[in-house]
């Protein structure tokens, strides 16, 4: 469904990624796991157009959105639920849910998706009037997501969804990604510092270090791999 | 390589050369005038006048065998620009004279330059008296401001206006120094200043100062400023529903002044150097001859100041048998009762002009002649 | 206090003007956090579009002047959009004091083109008396339709311009970019398409700033728009800058503080000293200003 190839950015003279190729098959939960700077949350935001990329070509459903800008890739139904969550935290939790709506003209449609976010995330039903900056983290991070999942997308990248939240709160959001992915046929694109998590909902990873990719393979290889065991998953 | 490219280097030597043998033919002086900007009607006055003085000059066969040639830079009315163009003048066309400015505050930037240089500067229509204080080589064809902040006083007692209220430009060394002579003369006479408002140089909102003004109740207010501001003054004295009479000094005539403040500056008065209605031969032979020239354009004041200025420094010229500074300085210095179309000028130990001051009023949307005040 | 009340009137018509010029430039500080210098040649250019105009149009009518009014604005609103588009946008993204640097020498470059003689000169020109003129009094206080135009004509402006903020979906997209650039550009919204938007908005209330306040001061040239520009900043700062409601507040009380200062005998010397002593005694107190809302700069 996605296709990177060859994918390289640079911040100035620094090269956040050299030449980084994966592919992210229709249906599937695709995770993209390593260290700090090494180039996961680059990757999203040269998907997704928020930064241009040097060289390479992004694909989607076919076709080249290399050069594009982000609203016309979110036009074409692929969204991603930024690093920090992002959300809009003057305007209320409807508010922010209908930003998300924001190129649906159709009101029903905005309608009835609403009340299917608010059926997957009952917490944000009880704080809909409620500003989003007085939200915990792990419902801002619902919220995100929710947020995302008002535009319809058929392809959702997650930008570390974890970070901050309580190891509760971490596996209830994972539950729901994993909902969202098989009853809605959303295909999805992870990226996490918790690696032990990513492996366990993914069926394929890529392991990034210093803006190129030096390991992939199904998840559950990777999981019992031995370097990856020592250097991402704590032995 | 060298060798070959030395013939090519030799021409545009030879050129220059032949340029400078070509200037000494012509004497040149310098003009510094406000061409454009905020005062451009001054200059532009001031500059017509000064040409048509040289062009007279050169068509009765110039001074000295030789004919003049009028450098003119254009300082756009700004503060910092007129030095800069004295500079200029002064370094590259090596003129043996400065003509300019108008507005004291310039000629004040122009005077150092033409003292350290050591070369006569004469300031047609600059009144603050600090003009030509700057040194011995500054000299000035018009009156000076306590003489016109003096008159006015006067003319303020004669009308019998007991109480009047200034407002003064206080970023304008003019009208600082109008405003001072003004209140000195004015309250020894008898008179009240009811209220005492200023303004600096780039405001457009009087109000403020004029809502203050009208709760003192005045006769009179004293506006010692340039046409601009004061057509903008009027016109919201109007607004305010002030309609005592307004009055200043030279700095109101332009024609600027009744285009802008329209009904609003019917009834003021101000002071100025000469009248165009003035029915001396001179005179009237001056205004004929600025007709012609510049499409049927009466000269005011400023035209007729400058004209005076290039022929008063003709005139030492031809005392003074050379261009040389030192000795054109002490021909300007000496100068006595010269006839010029602004009055019979002469200069006075402190290098300026004493002459009698003309009072004007503004009648039907035209300036009209009412009074002439000698010193 | 008849006095004091006049110059009330007389403040309120002055900060109404700053308040329409301060939008602008909140406005465009709000979505892209920098200040658009250029913006006070933009109200220079709407005053000399309606100067131009008002050598066709017939004077002292109501529809000459709204016609000169609305074509003043239309004309900013493209010059904006198209400064925006030519010098701006190329440099998004880039660190801000380039685009500061830039923006001021727009700004120099706008004077310098009109001050050509071929396109204006330096020479200040008279202004036609584009809207009728009628002095209104009222127990002592007097009012001139000029400035009551001035004052009636920013407060509706200002109201729409609220309304397009809060009530429309142009609005919605405005103060999401202000809140959160990437996150709008995330759920679909075009940055460029709001961007040229708020340019054209701040521009066309700058260029209506222009022609009121030619009409008050009626003599227009292509450095008159520095000093009102100047101040009209301070009063974006001085109400909190990116908030509507505070360019509006810090405007009428800049307005007000100069003419209270211009009209007292002491002090109308420094009045423009005032004002910006004013400025800085409120940023003292609350940095943010007085509606803005403490937020950290990002880095």
């Amino acid at each position: 469904m996605l296709t990177v190839t060859n994918l390289s950015v640079a911040y100035g003279a620094i090269n956040a990624l050299d030449g980084v190729s994966f592919v992210v098959p229709a249906g599937g939960i695709v995770t993209l796991i390593g260290g700090n700077g090494a180039g996961k949350t680059t990757s999203l935001r040269a998907i997704s157009g928020l930064l241009r990329s040097r060289g390479g070509t992004i694909t989607f459903e076919g076709q080249d959105i290399t050069r594009l800008p982000p609203h016309e890739i979110v036009a074409r139904g692929l969204s991603h639920v930024p690093e920090g969550r992002m959300v809009f935290a003057n305007l209320t939790v409807a508010e922010n849910l209908s930003m998300g709506a924001w190129l649906v003209r159709d009101r029903a449609v905005i309608a009835q998706r609403q009340v299917h976010v608010l059926k997957l995330f009952p917490r944000l039903a009880e704080r809909l009037r409620q500003t989003a900056g007085t939200l915990s983290g792990g419902e801002q991070q619902m919220l995100a997501v929710g947020r995302a999942l008002m535009g319809g997308p058929k392809f959702l990248m997650l930008d570390e969804p974890s970070l901050g939240l309580a190891p509760r709160l971490v596996g209830e959001l994972f539950e729901k990604i994993t909902t969202i992915n098989r009853t809605e046929g959303v295909t999805v694109l992870l990226v996490e510092q918790n690696a032990r998590l990513a492996l366990a909902v993914s069926s394929y990873a890529h392991v990034l270090e210093c803006g190129r990719i030096v390991m992939s393979g199904p998840s559950t290889e990777l999981a019992s791999d031995p370097r990856l065991k020592a250097a991402y998953l704590g032995g | 390589m060298r060798i070959l490219r030395r013939p090519h280097s030799l021409p545009p030597f030879f050129l220059l050369l032949a340029l400078g043998a070509f200037a000494q033919d012509t004497i040149k002086v310098g003009e510094v005038a406000s061409l454009t900007g905020k005062e451009a009607s001054f200059g532009q006055s001031s500059h017509k006048g000064t040409l048509l003085a040289i062009e007279h000059l050169n068509t009765a066969g110039g001074v000295l065998g030789k004919k003049f040639d009028l450098v003119t830079e254009d300082n756009q009315s700004k503060a910092g620009e007129s030095a800069t163009a004295a500079r200029k003048l002064l370094s590259r066309d090596k003129v043996v004279a400065l003509l300019g400015e108008v507005a004291s505050s310039r000629s004040l930037e122009i005077a150092p330059v033409a003292q350290a240089a050591k070369i006569p500067m004469i300031s047609p229509a600059s009144t603050n008296s600090t003009v030509t204080e700057t040194g011995s080589y500054i000299f000035r064809v018009c009156f000076i401001d306590p003489f016109q902040g003096t008159v006015m006083a006067k003319f303020a007692l004669k009308r019998g206006w007991k109480k009047v209220a200034t407002l003064i430009s206080v970023s304008s060394a003019y009208s600082v120094g109008l405003g001072k002579y003004f209140k000195e003369t004015y309250t020894t006479g008898g008179g009240a200043l009811a209220a005492e408002r200023t303004y600096v140089e780039s405001d457009k909102d009087f109000k403020a100062q004029l809502t203050a003004i009208k709760a003192a109740g005045v006769d009179a207010i004293f506006v010692p400023g340039y046409y601009n501001e004061c057509a903008l003054i009027s016109k919201q004295a109007r607004e305010l529903g002030l309609t005592v009479p307004l009055f200043g000094g030279d700095g109101w005539e332009s024609t600027a002044l009744l285009e802008i403040g329209g009904t609003a500056v019917e009834g003021v008065f101000f002071s100025t150097h000469y009248s165009s209605e003035d029915a001396a031969p001179a005179v009237q032979a001056f205004v004929q001859a600025f007709k012609t020239r510049w499409n049927g354009e009466t000269p005011d004041a400023m035209a007729a100041l400058g004209y005076d200025s290039a022929l008063v420094l003709a005139d030492a010229m031809k005392r003074a048998g050379t261009a040389d500074a030192v000795k054109l300085r002490d021909a300007l210095a000496a100068t006595k009762d010269f006839p010029g179309v602004t009055g019979k000028t002469s200069i006075d130990a402190q290098r300026n002009a004493t002459k009698a001051a003309a009072i004007f009023t503004v009648k039907n949307g035209k300036f009209a002649f009412v009074e002439s005040i000698a010193p | 206090m008849t006095e004091f009340l006049q110059q009330l009137v007389n403040g309120l018509a002055l900060g109404a003007i700053y308040a329409l010029i301060a939008l602008g430039y909140t406005m465009v500080y709000g979505i892209l956090r920098f200040i658009n210098f250029a913006h006070s040649e933009v109200f220079m250019v709407g005053a000399l579009i309606a100067w131009k105009l008002g050598q066709y149009l017939p004077h002292s009518t109501l529809w000459g002047g709204l016609v000169a009014l609305v074509a003043a604005m239309t004309g900013c609103a493209v010059l904006g959009v198209t400064i925006e588009r030519l010098v701006y946008r190329p440099l998004r993204g880039t660190a801000t004091l380039n685009v500061l640097i830039t923006a001021i020498g727009v700004s120099l470059l706008l004077q310098s083109v009109l001050q050509h003689p071929a396109v204006f000169g330096a020479t200040p020109q008279p202004f036609p008396e584009l809207f009728p003129v009628i002095n209104f009094t009222l127990g002592g206080l007097t009012a001139s339709s000029s400035q009551l135009v001035v004052i009636v004509v920013a407060a509706l402006l200002i109201v729409v311009l609220q309304l397009v903020a809060f009530r429309t979906r142009m609005g919605r997209a405005m103060r999401a970019i202000a809140l959160n650039p990437a996150a709008a550009q995330l759920v679909g919204v075009n940055i460029n398409v709001v961007i040229s938007f708020t340019f054209a908005l701040g521009s066309a209330l700058a260029g209506a700033g222009g022609v009121l306040y030619a009409l008050n001061y009626p003599s227009v040239e292509p450095l008159m728009g520095v000093m009102p520009g100047l101040k009209a900043f301070v009063a974006a700062v001085l109400g909190g800058i990116g908030s509507i409601p505070g360019a509006a507040l810090g405007g009428l009380i800049l307005g007000t503080v100069e003419t209270l200062a211009g009209g007292s005998a002491a002090l109308s010397t420094y009045k423009d000293a005032i004002a910006f002593a004013v400025l800085i005694i409120i940023l003292l107190c609350r940095p943010a200003g007085l509606l803005g809302r403490p937020v950290a700069e990002k880095v």
